[in-house]
């Protein structure tokens, strides 16, 4: 039987988008709770440390941790409900049906629904890329942080914006072997320095992040090279060599530039795409900026969507890093109480003032950021022919060609060749393969819809779902 | 990895390309019924025009869960078994048994891999109430010329040791199978523009007008057809617009009553290749398959919300939860099985439950082409017109029954 749990306030996601959100509707008086897939509150960037871990002193494990803490023991002395472990499956009407692997599926009824979903990396194909020991920066990342373990001993990471170069001086720091870096966009113009420094004043601390990321590597003596892309990895059942080259202004190799290196490790790191899944199964509005990671949910000052009950809060929602993501859950948080009656218009105005503030001079420094590390459309035109592009379904670059002679439409490919149609439910292959309708349409990326979103959100045991409870109707002929 | 891959893919380029200004058929929908047909057609040099508005085989033609309906199924059945109702399902167990005998040789026709699987099918009971339409069901199809039997106790968990050991009984039918819907419809697609056929995608019907007197007017055409592409002349038009069907028949003024159900289907991760037969239940909604993808396809006939087009149906939690409950009491391996995806198809159906196929009397050279359980029939019904089409309008080649000017209630 189906056991349904009210709250005004629901938050989905325990990052710092959801936990500011939490922390300040349940402040107001809201009966609020918050539930995570994961086994503990902090998302990826305030991630804990794996079970049977014991953290000695937090301060070792680097500032991001310590601002998890702080927050994660804010939402445990207060009234907010947490419910980790739990996987959403779908939101329909006023009502999120979730998962867990004890408790099998609960429903929340809302007033109001704030989703802070958090993003992925960016996928990237090039031939070799399915290889064992080929990570995203994501991956590496948990390894490290929640088990304290190098994925190699001789790590390259390839990527692009100011995550590759904070991404591998944390892994540096958390004694990850990282050998070289490479950076696909070119060194920064003055130009470029000079927006960014305009947009420094309110956002020390980010500078100072990236000052000091920066001498992590050359304490180190590794390697920082600008525009180079990795262009294929090789090995025998693993990665044991990689090949780069330097790239023009569109990302594309130039020839005779290739260098190959044997390294174990590939971690590959090119900004993230918000996990919109949920926004999609809503049929909330969406806007596009391929800088932001492509697709993103249409949402107001306060995060609110095209539909009044929810609001979008954290890099989930447009890639803007952990500061911006706890301003917005914050106003998020802010905006339901003012809804919900608990504090008047001026006052959501004077309290929601400061985290405004801050937000917008998040968003500069954030735009001076990307205009520098702007992605390049040569990053999509690294597979070769063989290339693997569905890795679930293992369907080729060449498949996938033949299909799209055929169709323009993503949900028409899918269901041609069977790309999009495995464990990752799309979130690898379908932007590869709207590029490809992009170059051979000409059709604008914003134009080029993702396949029929359909749940469960991420894969579920049917154990876990099945509710015997549930008749059908039986006959189909009323006589 | 073993995969099912169409034969070849139409051109976008060719499919946006101009309309002709005429043609002798207009097929109206890109579905099984309209791609088949242009195949049958188009082996016989029929001059055509395919019309769909969106892509090729994207509707209930794609979105069903492949499964073959030559046994008996509970979408048939009503809840008294009278001998008028013994007696029309014997009428469309003959009719399943046909269209078994295309099915058998249509991958050889089109020369292409439809993952078309005929390794019996099995219809469990759970309890002696639905034991006992279980052996109706039985005598009905073996007088029919179908073949089936039952087993229980021991000798059916010797038979399917896989299935939940506490049924009731099993029928086996050794002829029932499935296909994989999303290569059927583009690979006749294909196979019909090979022969000359012509097909138009994204393009839409905006009206049609009757010209001249009723009759067939020599030299001259008899509709104009108005698309959002341009307009067509043709001579004869085929109504295979599927869950459309009624709002297109209503352009020359028939009125074809039918109802629309949303349906939903789950699909899990791949798994261990070992069920061979589909799975369905005589009392609750369910079928279940395992394909050549080593998917599970679970469906039955749980329903999704309904939308407006272009929005697609909705996906239930109801219906997932509840449909993987009755998958889970009859195959109990699933417990651990993920989910992966959900997804709706759109049914069309008539109060009879019989096809609408053929030519209108009242509007002369309108054809309708919609059938109820139309991924299992709708190859066959497809021919049936074709044939009807080619052969100088013979009625006798279309059984009465499935008259297009009928009185449907």
């Amino acid at each position: 039987m189906l056991v349904i749990d009210s709250q005004e306030v629901l938050v989905i996601g325990g990052g710092p988008a959801g936990l500011a959100a939490a922390i300040e509707s349940e402040k107001h008086g809201l009966a609020t709770a918050i539930i995570d897939e994961r086994e503990n509150l902090g998302g990826q960037i305030f991630k804990r440390l794996g079970d049977g871990f014991e953290v000695l002193s937090d301060s070792t494990l680097g500032a991001d941790y310590l601002r998890g803490t702080e927050l994660i023991s804010i939402v445990s002395k207060s009234e907010v409900e947490v419910f980790t472990g739990t996987q959403v499956l779908t939101i329909e009407d006023s009502m999120v049906y979730t998962s867990h692997p004890e408790l099998g599926t609960r429903a929340f009824k809302f007033k109001t629904l704030i989703i802070a979903p958090g993003a992925y990396d960016r996928p990237v194909v090039f031939p070799g890329w399915t290889l064992p020991g080929v990570m995203t920066a994501g991956a590496v990342q948990t390894l490290v942080k929640t088990q304290q373990l190098s994925p190699g001993r001789k790590i390259l990471f390839a990527g692009s914006g100011p995550l590759a170069l904070a991404f591998s001086a944390q892994l540096i720091k958390l004694g990850a072997p990282i050998y070289k870096v490479l950076e696909s966009s070119h060194a920064p113009k003055l130009s470029e320095i000079a927006r960014l420094a305009a947009a420094v004043s309110g956002n020390w601390n980010l500078a100072a992040d990236a000052v000091r990321y920066r001498s992590i590597l050359l304490k180190k003596s590794i390697p920082f090279k600008y525009r180079r892309i990795v262009t294929k990895a090789e090995g025998q059942g693993r990665v044991e060599s990689v090949t780069h080259s330097k790239v023009d202004d569109q990302w594309r190799p130039i020839p005779g530039t290739e260098v190959t290196e044997n390294v174990d490790s590939l971690c590959v790191g090119y900004g993230f795409f918000p996990s919109h899944e949920l926004f999609r199964l809503l049929q909330c509005t969406f806007t596009y900026d391929e800088n932001q990671g492509g697709f993103k949910v249409q949402k107001d000052e306060w995060g609110q969507t095209s539909i009044p009950a929810v609001f979008a809060v954290g890099d989930g929602t447009g890639v803007t890093g952990s500061y911006a993501a706890v301003a917005q859950g914050t106003l998020a948080g802010l905006k339901a109480a003012q809804l919900a009656g608990k504090i008047t218009e001026n006052k959501l105005k004077t309290l929601a003032r400061p985290h405004q503030k801050n937000l917008q001079d998040r968003n500069r420094f954030q735009r001076a950021l990307n205009h520098m590390f702007e992605v390049m459309p040569g990053i999509y035109e690294l597979a070769d022919e063989s290339s693997i592009v569905c890795r679930c379904e293992s369907v080729t670059k060449s498949q996938i060609s033949k299909v799209i002679s055929s169709t323009n439409d993503i949900s028409a490919v899918k269901a041609y060749s069977r790309a999009g149609m495995g464990l990752c439910q799309g979130r690898n292959c379908q932007r590869q393969i709207a590029s490809m309708i992009n170059q051979k349409y000409n059709i604008p990326f914003e134009k080029i819809a993702f396949a029929t979103p359909r749940f469960p959100a991420k894969p579920v045991e049917i154990g876990l779902i099945a509710d015997g409870s549930i008749q059908d109707e039986k006959y189909f002929i009323n006589e | 990895m073993n995969r099912e891959f169409l034969p070849g893919f139409l051109s976008h380029q060719e499919n946006l390309s101009p309309l002709p200004q005429s043609t002798d058929v207009l097929i109206i929908g890109g579905g099984l019924l309209g791609t088949s047909l242009a195949y049958y057609l188009s082996k016989q040099k029929v001059e055509l025009l395919l019309l769909e508005r969106d892509e090729i085989n994207r509707e209930a033609s794609g979105t069903n869960a492949g499964s073959f309906h030559f046994q008996i199924a509970l979408h048939q059945l009503t809840a008294n078994m009278t001998t008028k109702e013994k007696n029309r399902l014997s009428s469309e167990v003959q009719l399943q048994v046909e269209a078994a005998k295309l099915w058998d040789n249509l991958e050889k026709e089109l020369n292409a891999d439809l993952g078309v699987h005929f390794d019996g099918g099995f219809m469990v009971a759970e309890n002696q109430d639905e034991l006992k339409v279980l052996r109706e069901k039985d005598e009905i199809e073996n007088a029919a010329g179908l073949e089936s039997f039952i087993l229980t106790g021991q000798e059916m968990r010797n038979f399917a040791p896989f299935l939940a050991e506490d049924l009731a009984g099993i029928a086996f039918c050794p002829r029932e199978g499935h296909a994989n819907p999303l290569l059927v419809g583009p690979t006749y697609a294909f196979r019909a523009v090979e022969n000359g056929a012509q097909i138009r995608t994204f393009c839409s019907v905006e009206s049609i007008e009757v010209l001249g007197d009723g009759s067939k007017v020599n030299g001259g055409f008899r509709f104009k057809v108005k698309t959002s592409r341009g307009e067509v002349l043709c001579n004869r038009l085929v109504n295979a617009a599927g869950a459309w069907t009624m709002e297109l028949a209503r352009q020359v003024g028939l009125n074809l009553p039918m109802g629309l159900s949303g349906l939903h289907v789950n699909v899990t991760e791949p798994h261990e290749y070992f069920l061979k037969s589909m799975v369905q239940h005589i009392g609750r909604r369910l079928t279940l398959k395992q394909t050549h993808n080593n998917t599970f396809i679970i469906g039955g006939g749980w329903p999704a919300k309904s939308e407006i087009y272009p929005r697609r149906y909705s996906n239930l939690w109801s219906s997932t939860a509840g449909n993987l409950a009755v998958a889970l009491r009859v195959l109990p391996m699933l417990k651990n099985v993920k989910l992966m995806r959900t997804w709706s198809g759109v049914w069309a159906f008539t109060r009879d439950f019989k096809p609408i196929l053929g030519e209108s009397k009242k509007v002369p050279g309108f054809h309708v082409a919609m059938v109820p359980t139309g991924f299992t029939l709708g190859p066959m019904v497809a021919q049936m017109l074709a044939n009807y089409m080619t052969n100088e309008s013979d009625d006798k080649l279309i059984p009465s029954e499935f008259s297009v000017d009928r009185e449907i209630k």
